[in-house]
């Protein structure tokens, strides 16, 4: 906790950064994100992109995990609405994209809302399996998309990969970049503002206590409707960027391991919090891409390593969740709280 | 007890640090070198075609397997024939003394990690061409494929890759999944007429629950209402199932005389068992990816009188290169002869384009790979396809097959070349 900290007013004291090794931070972080493009190979604009839409989906789900502690496996079901949803409307009514994504958004928040229904009466395994049935739901309709016009495979037509009629052409791994990191700020500024409002703290109420929130002014039902609408609008976010990105979608990318691995990312990012769902979506990402990185560099030496490599990387996934679990539950978030707390006092530490 | 975590706070950062390094380094310089997936330098002293190990620069491949995903059980021996083909090129000279360079990895049947692995090896290592392995992965990166200029086999012979005007870099080097359905069907067909049966059978499909499995099924039900038959019930196979025992319920009940099996290997054989624990007098016949030994090796005795529409024929000199090859040097293919042989083949395609290219004396880059494999006629697969052939406007580079049956635990050919048409 620091301390020795004086606020003068009210804009200082509500201020998301108040201390300048922060804001020296986050400077950091913003000529980062800004310089990266401008050196990244295409590989690594894909792998950026990748994390980027991993993030926001991410914290969407932290809004419902973390935040409001109702338990979800049907985040790739909700990503998958926003995806085809989005994709619908760009291959049948040729809307251009920043109409698409938005209306996504918005309808998979309401899909959402409705499968958060049994959220009034379930809580804990029984709400995850509730959750669970939503994620198979969705993907079975999507499977036999006859009853949408789907076939095996959604392709969107290029041209209505469009900002405000600028058309998006080149090298559209360059161009997604601007436009996912920039749909990541947004989502970002809201989600750490809205812990600070009534629904916010409504959220977190019932979490720690769901009865005492009730006493205490609470309509739970209401708020647990909230939490499911915001946390899939951003979800639907994530799925309508990633069918804009990919120009094909097909079910087979949203399915329930989709679901398990933001959970996995959100566990070991950091539950209930913005940058620990933004750290977990760029370890689960990155961890698979490094591994093999890794195996290929070393593979000059030990020829030997290819054919291990797989196994390497299903084993890396689970033992991360499992050292995670055991070293740090609160994930790399607390990691790198400590790692701050320790330097701060460096070298008086105690 | 602070202490403690706080280590493990220093450790954790100082392994994130050194997982940046390595993918920083990873980015630099390893790019150039890259990290051949087999070697450049190959083992010299073949005894076969005598030639010389190959030097110069290496053409790049690039390749996905699924090795440990949900058609691992086919994509093994498939890996191992596309390994084992550049492997053997490069022991006898190489590509117009060039050695052959592959780039693979496995990508475990997930999409997210075909485009991930596609981007690296596209960008990053240059490959000119590249040998892909599913339908849902390749239908994803169709769009990337045209862009990037990269001729693209793969082991999905959706019929909706092999239209140049739509996908044009995509090769499809056996009968599509739509003909060897209907070549089956004209099959099932005759073999009724054959047995007496003066009415018309009834069919079903039981496939893999994804776009691999229900590529084929539209063009299919088209084919059997023109020829009477009733719209064949489609049943589909969870993945991962352990018991298939309601799906073959479900085809009893319509009372189907022929099941057509789109699927790979061990739910096929499955289905084989379950069928024939409920006493199912019904005609199984396999796809592709399910006509082969991994089949018979599996259902054992189940298999008896499976019939299978088999591509790539493990009975041709083709394939005698090929299995002689993997005996010499002691590879495991898990007894997979025709899957092996496959992979194999598959990639002799592609490079006989990119040989053709270089006698040419073009430069490789894949508008001229493209533009040899739709020009140069007929490639020799040794006989085990029939040749195969490209045009600008049909990708489809096979047409016909033979039908083979299980007989005493092994493929037998029961009839000549067929095609669809």
């Amino acid at each position: 906790m620091q301390s020795g900290t004086f606020h003068t007013n009210y804009a200082s004291d509500m201020a998301l950064r108040p201390y300048w090794p922060q804001r020296i931070r986050i400077v950091l972080v913003i000529v980062l994100v800004l310089a990266f493009p401008w050196f990244a190979d295409r590989y690594w604009l894909n792998l950026a992109n990748t994390i980027g839409i991993a993030a926001i989906a991410a914290i969407g789900l932290n809004i419902l995990v973390g935040y409001t502690g109702q338990i979800s496996i049907g985040h790739g079901g909700f990503l998958a609405v926003g995806a085809f949803s989005a994709g619908l409307l760009a291959a049948r009514l040729n809307m251009p994209m920043w109409i698409t994504v938005p209306v996504a958004s918005l309808f998979t928040a309401g899909v959402g809302a409705i499968f958060g229904l049994p959220s009034a009466r379930l809580k804990g395994l029984y709400l995850a399996i509730a959750t669970l049935a939503a994620q198979e739901i969705i993907i079975w309709v999507l499977n036999h998309g006859k009853l949408l016009g789907i076939g095996e495979s959604l392709a969107l037509p290029r041209e209505t990969t469009n900002i405000f009629g600028i058309p998006m052409i080149g090298n559209t791994d360059f161009s997604f970049y601007w436009v996912i990191m920039g749909s990541l700020v947004l989502t970002v500024i809201f989600v750490s503002n809205l812990f600070r409002t009534r629904a916010g703290r409504a959220f977190v109420a019932i979490r720690d206590q769901d009865i005492a929130a009730q006493v205490i002014g609470v309509d739970l039902f209401t708020y647990k409707l909230l939490a499911f609408a915001t946390s899939s609008f951003f979800a639907g976010l994530a799925g309508a960027l990633t069918a804009h990105y990919r120009g094909i979608i097909s079910w087979e990318r949203f399915t329930i391991d989709t679901s398990i691995l933001y959970l996995a990312m959100i566990i070991i990012g950091g539950l209930g919090s913005v940058s620990g769902a933004i750290y977990g979506a760029i370890f689960m990402t990155l961890l698979p891409a490094i591994l093999s990185n890794l195996a290929r560099a070393l593979s000059g030496t030990v020829p030997q390593i290819n054919s291990y490599l797989p196994f390497m990387q299903q084993g890396a996934f689970g033992l991360a969740i499992i050292l995670f679990l055991i070293f740090e539950p609160e994930g790399i978030v607390k990691m790198w709280r400590n790692v701050k707390d320790y330097f701060r006092l460096w070298p008086f530490s105690y | 007890m602070l202490k403690g975590q706080r280590r493990i706070a220093i450790i954790g950062l100082l392994m994130a640090l050194a997982l940046l390094l390595a993918a920083c380094g990873g980015q630099a310089p390893a790019t150039g070198g890259g990290a051949p997936a087999t070697g450049a330098t190959a083992p010299a002293g073949e005894p076969a075609g005598g030639g010389a190990a190959a030097s110069g620069e290496p053409i790049k491949i690039g390749a996905i397997f699924d090795l440990t995903g949900a058609t691992g059980d086919v994509g093994t021996p498939y890996s191992q024939g596309q390994i084992a083909y550049i492997e053997w090129r490069n022991a006898n000279g190489g590509v117009n003394g060039r050695p052959l360079q592959l780039f693979s990895q496995d990508y475990a049947y997930e999409v997210p990690k075909a485009e991930e692995l596609y981007t690296q090896f596209v960008t990053q290592d240059g490959v000119v061409a590249f040998s892909g392995w599913g339908t849902g992965d390749t239908e994803a990166l169709k769009g990337k494929i045209a862009e990037d200029k990269i001729p693209f086999i793969s082991a999905s012979y959706s019929a909706a890759l092999a239209n140049p005007a739509e996908t044009p870099y995509n090769f499809i080097v056996a009968p599509t999944y739509s003909d060897q359905l209907i070549i089956g069907m004209k099959w099932a067909l005759e073999d009724w007429k054959a047995k007496g049966n003066s009415d018309a059978p009834k069919f079903a499909y039981l496939v893999n629950d994804s776009p691999f499995g229900r590529s084929p099924l539209a063009d299919g039900t088209a084919f059997a209402q023109a020829n009477g038959v009733e719209t064949p019930l489609e049943v589909p196979s969870p993945r991962g199932a352990t018991d298939l025992t309601p799906q073959l319920t479900q085809i009893k009940d319509f009372g189907a005389n022929y099941v057509f099996l789109q699927n790979v290997s061990s739910p096929a054989a499955l289905a084989l068992k379950n069928a024939k624990s409920l006493g199912l007098d019904i005609q199984f016949v396999c796809l592709n990816w399910c006509a082969n030994e991994l089949l018979i090796k599996l259902a054992g005795a189940d298999a008896e009188g499976v019939v299978g529409t088999i591509p790539f024929s493990p009975a041709g000199d083709g394939a005698k290169v090929a299995l002689d090859y993997a005996k010499e040097k002691g590879i495991d293919y898990g007894g997979a002869d025709s899957t092996f042989v496959q992979g194999w083949t598959a990639m002799s395609i592609l490079v006989a384009g990119i040989e053709k290219t270089l006698a040419d004396g073009k430069e490789l880059t894949g508008e001229n790979i493209k533009a040899t494999l739709e020009t140069m006629g007929a490639i020799d697969t040794g006989g085990v396809t029939q040749p195969i052939v490209f045009s600008s406007t049909d990708h489809a580079g096979s047409k016909a097959l033979r039908i083979f049956r299980v007989e005493n635990g092994a493929w037998v050919p029961i009839t000549d070349f067929i095609t669809a048409k």
